[in-house]
């Protein structure tokens, strides 16, 4: 395909992915429930790592494995870069932590006071 | 040098009696000239040297302690002192004093000798108006000193010298040449100063000599009070004698010293017999008043005239 | 082989990770057998992360090169590398001390959880990583780490408030990373690689939309992790409700790790500087400012772990800028090291006290250890020597002036100033004992890592003394004796008072006898002078716990800042002493209170002076003292404004409302040093930048003028305030800030005869000021009384006492023939020489309205009525008075022969001011007038002698009876009460009613008003702080499109 097309997918994932980060931060910033802002925070990442794979993508390309089929010279411009893809699993895995914590956190503060509503939460302010 | 002191000393102690003798009969006089104007007879010139002889042999005296001993002391030596500093006739040796020991700054800072020597005393006697008539005087003292500073400040300025001799030398010559004609502003805010200094109406509420006994003498009797009145004549006759040297021309003689400075007591007298009496806070007030723009006038003045 | 392993790989940085993570895995495992020894395991693996970061520093430090390490063994950018360094090394070992020390601190609770002990290891592991790796991406994850681990620690704790603020938290810090990892990608798509180095050697790849938007992300996430105000309440939440263990390590250990992130990673952000440097300085500035408004302890700390933060980006932004990154290890690793070891102290002490409010922190009120520790640390933190933050401060406030800017300066010490008013409120708070206080329940033992804290504050800054000066065992001499005699607190009281005066009689002979010229008269004043009136301490037996050995740093100090040859040595000792004196007002009666106005204003006066040294080492670049003369343009304004600092500190008008306070408040024997000694300080500063500068013709006279006229109205104004005074001790304070009023008018003066009358002045209250204080701390004694109208008649219980007082006023009001008249007369002199013709009159005027009060006193006291209670009363002990007779035999030889004086005080001027006086004989001559002191003092001896002997032969014949109390004349009336008798109250109520309006307290006032107003301004700024997490996230947002804004986002 020409260079047009590989624009066009990248550009999908990307832009997909920039949008899945905006309904995140719109669902932190907006919704006062913790389970429904972790649901945001989780969107956020997930986009992040959409927005990360666009970046390493080449269209038509193949797996970033040298062998007979995709020789040392051509490599570059043939495979798919790796670094991206291994990024996205590490921030995945992160990803996950971060939420587990966060669900965990709700799970305790619905303990604690019996409610799950960020704005009954401001005993500590000024 | 023993001898010279000495002759110094004897020097010093004719012009002192001149001048506590001189004092008294001014007094008097003062007071037969008041009298005369409420239409008495008055006293006779005698009656001030009568009064301090008779307190002087009073056979009992009580002591309120070791500070009320010494105020008169204080007091008279505070007389005394300022006199010394002073030299009384312009051109004589004789009556120069110890004018050679500090110029017209210590004369001005000796005054406070006596008074803050006697307030001690007075002090010390326990007795509240003594401390009310002091707490009073010394306010009204920082008012008129305004004026008085100022005048000074001028006179230094034009005639560039501290020297009590050297002010009066400048004057010589005319009575064109002196204070009084070269810089009449100053000599009007030093005389509204004046008024004040010599504690006549309207500024002698801190004395109140008409009606209870009030002031720092209050307590004071027998030969505390002698060494007071003589002071009270020699202290009044010592600051004619600054201010005749300070404004209008010094003396040659004591003839001329006698006319000069009862001309200059006549404007305090006049003015008292005038005029009704301040509280304290009023006077102050007043002193803060007109008295110190001409001090301030008197400065400008003295700068646009004599200096460029 | 083990042994390889030993040296290959623990005892190399990766080792870190490894005990780490090794520790790590067997935590639990040991845990299981036996907690013990898991704990011991848990310290263990610190401990060793401790020592290979000391070890590979000091190979570092001895020269070693800076280790680059690999993974995985192939080269960078196809693996990822870390570095260990200079700076890596630093923060590295100071973060894992501070850990060990947390740990131990914090070992009670960790005792209760396994994992705790797994995740602080992890927590520390993760900030030693963000500090040493060079990867982008591989810094994300270790900031990952190091937050997952701290909400994992925030989390244990069950209570309601944690939770939230916890949760608040992780949403922040979640954006922030999501931002980071945006940044990361884009990053990397421009550049192709994730290593920091190989990003920086293709920093022109990174430009264009994608370029901005990278950068920015990047930007933001770091500096909103820093906690940038306003976004970052989620922070202030954490610091006021998590436990002090975790929240010390947040303050110093993470947020060390994200500075260190944003160190690293500035040279791609290089396009940013200046918004750092604004969000640095306006954060630091700002949440100083509100926290003048809290009153919570650890939301406090919050607020001040903040503005610290935001001082070390400005630091760095501004270092960078400046192009002086050699200087950055004094700059950014001397604040770093003195927030590290501060603020975490203060985390664990606040953990330790356990009370809330700043105001129940009165428990440690009486406990002289724990405020010794708690001093410490808010002295470090504030910046006062001899701790890092003073050094740091010194240099980045000398090369921001370096570098033109200025406004950063106003920024640092304006913040500085908020901070410490704070902070040492708290303090304040501290020291006042409360009825309702049940005793604290801290344990000794439990106090052992903050006391280290404070240890590795005095070791650290020394070490950055030696860094900047040579001469730091003069300059530590103070501090070394004050230590020694400390140690040696517990001995009785008397013991003390003598061990301290020969210390300081023999530390202060050795350090000021070889000096020359003016530092040499006044080393005779301040040293000499200070020991002679500290003889007088002696008249309290009581056991005083830490006066003596800071009276002994302060004397010292006064000896040192005399020998002070540069600007740096003179600030030094300079702060010494007002630190030591502020300590000193403290430990009196009321003193705390009075203490803070007393600080306050003493620091504000510092900044200024370090302001003016600053300024003077941009325009002529050196330090040197002798060298503020070639300032060229800026000579004006180095003059204004180590002047402003100076007056400030003898009491200016205006700036004079600390002085009754400090002075009335401060033990009795303690305020004849603080107004004979301590103030002639801010003289002699005052006539070295008046040497060095005011006499210069090219400096223009105009703020020399400007000087003369403060002094003259200070010298009126604090004679009119005395006047009105019924406190006897602040009688004296006023009396003391007009008496300097002179001196100060006496330099700007300019002239050799000027500065002979300020010196003279200066010697002369000292003279009379002393034996002023002293006569009056034995009055006190005795009566237990201030007020003046409640005493009376003590002439007759304290004959030695007036005796003194009266002679010592004499001398102060001007009267011939005592030494006061030779300073009046001068200083006249010297005015009408210089045309100061209104300012003479003026001199006139208050030197009059001083008589009042100088009547005043000694009538109220000593003359009058005696209460009937007093009438028992015994003269004051002999060793105040024997101070005070030897002051008044120096005044009579002084009186008798200023030539004695005068001469001295002469020749010390003229390689200044060139002139002589002129001597015929024993009388002194100026171009107007003539003074015979002998002759004077003779003449009045005769005057005074001849009525005397008058008297006492009149006596022999006269029968003089001595009278009872009340025998007086009194309107046919015997009084039998001395209270309605002795006019002693309100006692210028006419003086008041006419010119009592003058001294409305309108500079009270004025600077209560400015309180006012700085916390109406905080709380209106802290509106942002409303506890919603919502609305922090939304600031975090919008911080991006702020700065995405402000850096012209729009016109790409």
């Amino acid at each position: 395909m020409s260079f047009f097309g590989d624009l066009q997918i990248s550009m999908i994932v990307l832009c997909s992915g920039l949008g899945l980060v905006l309904i995140g931060l719109w669902g932190i910033l907006t919704q006062r429930n913790l389970i429904r802002m972790i649901i945001g925070f989780s969107l956020l990442d997930t986009g992040i790592h959409m927005v990360m794979v666009s970046i390493g993508y080449v269209t038509g390309g193949t797996a970033p494995i040298i062998n007979d089929d995709v020789p040392m010279a051509t490599a570059v411009s043939r495979v798919v870069d790796p670094v991206p893809s291994a990024l996205v699993l590490t921030a995945i895995v992160i990803g996950l932590g971060v939420t587990a914590v966060m669900l965990s956190f709700a799970v305790r503060i619905f303990r604690a006071r019996r409610t799950l509503m960020i704005d009954e939460c401001t005993e500590s302010k000024w | 040098m023993i001898a010279e002191w000495f002759g110094r000393a004897g020097n010093f102690s004719l012009t002192l009696l001149i001048v506590t003798v001189y004092g008294l009969l001014v007094g008097a006089f003062i007071e037969r000239t008041i009298a005369k104007v409420q239409g008495r007879i008055g006293i006779p010139y005698r009656q001030p040297f009568i009064n301090i002889l008779k307190t002087l042999v009073k056979r009992t005296a009580v002591s309120h302690g070791i500070m009320f001993y010494l105020g008169p002391v204080f007091r008279i030596a505070g007389g005394i002192g300022t006199l010394a500093f002073i030299p009384v006739i312009y051109g004589s040796e004789t009556f120069a004093n110890f004018s050679y020991a500090g110029d017209l700054f210590l004369v001005i800072y000796f005054m406070f000798f006596g008074q803050l020597g006697m307030a001690l005393g007075a002090g010390e006697s326990g007795h509240p108006y003594s401390a009310i008539g002091i707490a009073r005087g010394l306010s009204q003292m920082t008012a008129y000193e305004v004026p008085f500073a100022l005048a000074v400040i001028s006179i230094v300025i034009q005639y560039d010298t501290l020297s009590i001799t050297e002010i009066v030398a400048a004057q010589q010559g005319g009575w064109q040449h002196w204070t009084l004609f070269t810089n009449w502003v100053a000599t009007l805010a030093a005389m509204l100063a004046f008024l004040g200094m010599t504690g006549y109406s309207p500024f002698d509420i801190f004395l109140a000599p008409q009606e209870i006994p009030i002031g720092p003498p209050t307590e004071f009797h027998s030969a505390y009070l002698s060494l007071l009145q003589t002071n009270r004549a020699l202290f009044g006759a010592t600051k004619l004698v600054l201010f005749m040297n300070l404004f209008f021309g010094g003396a040659t003689g004591w003839i001329e010293l006698m006319i000069k400075t009862l001309a200059i007591y006549m404007v305090a007298v006049v003015v008292g017999v005038a005029f009704p009496r301040f509280r304290v806070d009023q006077s102050i007030r007043f002193f803060f008043k007109i008295p110190t723009l001409i001090g301030i006038i008197s400065i400008i003045y003295v700068q646009m005239m004599f200096t460029s | 082989m083990v042994e390889g392993f030993i040296t290959q790989v623990l005892l190399q940085p990766l080792g870190i990770y490894v005990v780490a993570l090794g520790a790590g895995f067997l935590v639990p495992l040991f845990d299981r057998a036996h907690r013990s020894s898991a704990i011991l395991l848990f310290f263990l693996a610190l401990a060793g992360m401790v020592a290979i970061a000391g070890i590979n520093l000091l190979a570092i430090l001895n020269g070693a090169a800076p280790i680059q390490i690999e993974t995985a063994g192939i080269a960078p950018p196809f693996a990822i590398n870390l570095r260990f360094g200079l700076y890596e090394g630093g923060f590295v070992l100071a973060v894992n001390s501070i850990a060990l020390l947390g740990a131990l601190h914090w070992l009670p609770s960790l005792r209760q959880h396994a994992s705790a002990l797994l995740l602080y290891l992890i927590m520390v592991m993760g900030i030693n990583g963000m500090v040493m790796t060079r990867d982008l991406f591989n810094l994300f994850i270790f900031i990952e780490i190091t937050s997952i681990a701290t909400y994992a620690l925030i989390g244990m704790e069950r209570t309601g408030s944690v939770l939230a603020a916890g949760f608040k938290y992780i949403i922040a810090t979640s954006v922030a990373s999501a931002f980071f990892l945006l940044g990361t990608i884009f990053l990397y798509y421009l550049t192709g690689t994730l290593n920091i180095d190989g990003m920086v050697a293709q920093r022109e790849l990174i430009s264009g939309p994608i370029g901005f938007i990278a950068t920015l992300f990047l930007l933001t996430s770091l500096l909103i992790e820093l906690k940038p105000y306003p976004a970052n309440g989620w922070g202030l939440d954490v610091y006021e409700t998590a436990p002090g263990g975790i929240a010390a390590l947040i303050s110093v250990g993470v947020s060390a790790g994200v500075f260190f992130a944003l160190l690293k990673t500035l040279p791609l952000l290089d396009n940013y500087l200046s918004s750092i440097a604004v969000v640095g300085g306006a954060t630091f500035l700002l949440s100083n400012l509100i926290g003048l408004k809290q009153d919570n302890a650890r939301r406090l700390l919050g607020y001040s772990s903040i503005g610290q933060m935001g001082l070390l980006t400005l630091a760095l932004a501004a270092t960078v800028q400046l192009g002086i990154e050699a200087q950055l290890p004094l700059v950014a690793g001397g604040l770093f090291i003195n927030h590290l070891l501060a603020k975490a102290g203060l985390f664990w002490l606040a953990d330790l006290v356990n009370r809330n409010s700043t105001r129940d922190w009165s428990v440690l009120a009486g406990r002289p250890g724990r405020l010794l520790l708690f001093g410490i640390l808010l002295s470090a933190l504030v910046g006062l020597p001899p701790f890092p933050g003073f050094w740091a401060k010194w240099v980045l406030v000398t090369e921001l002036a370096a570098g033109g800017l200025y406004p950063w300066i106003t920024v640092v010490l304006l913040g500085s100033l908020l901070e410490a008013a704070y902070l040492f409120r708290w303090f304040t708070q501290a020291l006042q004992t409360r009825e309702s206080d049940t005793p604290d329940t801290i344990r000794l033992e439990s106090l052992l890592p903050v006391a280290l804290a404070a240890l590795l504050l005095f070791a650290t800054g020394y070490g950055m003394a030696v860094q900047l000066e040579s001469d730091t065992l003069i300059m530590f001499l103070p501090l070394l004796a004050g230590t020694a005699l400390w140690l040696l607190d517990g001995l009785p009281g008397l013991l003390k008072s003598l061990l301290m005066l020969v210390v300081v009689a023999a530390g202060g002979a050795w350090l000021t006898l070889d000096l020359e010229g003016l530092n040499r008269i006044f080393g005779f004043i301040l040293v000499g002078g200070g020991v002679l009136l500290s003889l007088a301490t002696q008249y309290r037996s009581d056991v005083r716990k830490g006066f003596y050995p800071l009276l002994g740093i302060l004397l010292l100090s006064l000896a040192t800042l005399l020998r002070a040859h540069t600007s740096l040595e003179f600030f030094f000792s300079w702060e010494l002493m007002t630190l030591s004196s502020y300590l000193l007002v403290t430990l009196g009666r009321g003193g705390a209170k009075p203490a803070l106005t007393y600080l306050l204003f003493s620091l504000a006066a510092a900044y200024f002076i370090l302001a003016g040294f600053a300024l003077a080492y941009a325009a002529s670049g050196s330090l040197e003292l002798a060298a503020l003369g070639d300032t060229g343009s800026s000579m004006g304004l180095v003059f204004s404004l180590l002047a402003a600092g100076f007056v400030i500190k003898t009491g200016g008008l205006g700036v004079h409302i600390w002085v009754p306070g400090t002075y009335g408040e401060a033990d009795d024997d303690f305020t004849a040093v603080l107004s004979a000694v301590v103030s002639k300080a801010a003289i002699f500063g005052l006539l070295l930048v008046a040497a060095q500068l005011g006499i210069r013709s090219d400096i223009g006279l105009d703020p020399a003028y400007v000087l003369g006229w403060i002094g003259m109205l200070t010298a009126t104004f604090g004679a009119l305030m005395a006047v009105f005074q019924e406190d006897i001790k602040k009688l004296l304070a006023y009396s003391s800030m007009g008496q300097l009023g002179y001196i100060v008018t006496g330099i700007a003066l300019m002239s050799h005869l000027g500065w002979v009358a300020a010196l003279y002045l200066t010697v002369n209250h000292f003279l009379f000021k002393g034996i002023l204080f002293l006569a009056v701390a034995g009055v006190v004694l005795r009566t237990s009384e201030r007020l003046m109208y409640k005493m009376g008649g003590l002439i007759k219980n304290m004959p030695f006492t007036f005796v003194a007082t009266m002679i010592a006023i004499i001398a102060m009001s001007g009267v011939p023939p005592l030494t006061g008249f030779g300073g009046k007369w001068l200083l006249f002199n010297a005015m009408m020489e210089k045309g100061w013709y209104w300012l003479a009159a003026l001199a006139f005027f208050s030197s009059a309205v001083a008589f009042l009060y100088m009547y005043r006193l000694l009538h109220t006291v000593f003359l009058g009525q005696r209460k009937l209670e007093h009438a028992q009363l015994r003269e004051a002990p002999a060793i105040l008075l024997v101070p005070q007779f030897l002051l008044i035999g120096i005044i009579m030889v002084f009186s008798a022969y200023p030539k004695l004086l005068l001469e001295p005080l002469s020749s010390a001027i003229s390689p200044w001011l060139a002139g002589n006086l002129v001597w015929d004989g024993l009388s002194l001559h100026t171009h107007l007038g003539y003074w015979n002191a002998p002759m004077i003092m003779g003449v009045v001896a005769g005057v005074w002698m001849i009525p005397l002997l008058f008297l006492l032969l009149m006596s022999l014949t006269l029968k003089i009876q001595k009278v009872g109390q009340f025998n007086i004349v009194f309107a046919a009336e015997r009084p039998h009460r001395p209270e309605d008798t002795h006019f002693a109250y309100n006692f210028f109520a006419h003086y008041d009613r006419a010119l009592g309006f003058l001294v409305k307290p309108r500079a009270t006032a004025f600077w209560n008003s400015i309180v006012e107003w700085s916390h109406t301004l905080a709380a209106s700024l802290r509106i942002f702080y409303n506890g919603n997490g919502q609305t922090y996230a939304l600031f975090i947002v919008m911080y991006l499109v702020v700065l995405f804004l402000v850096n012209g986002g729009l016109q790409l």
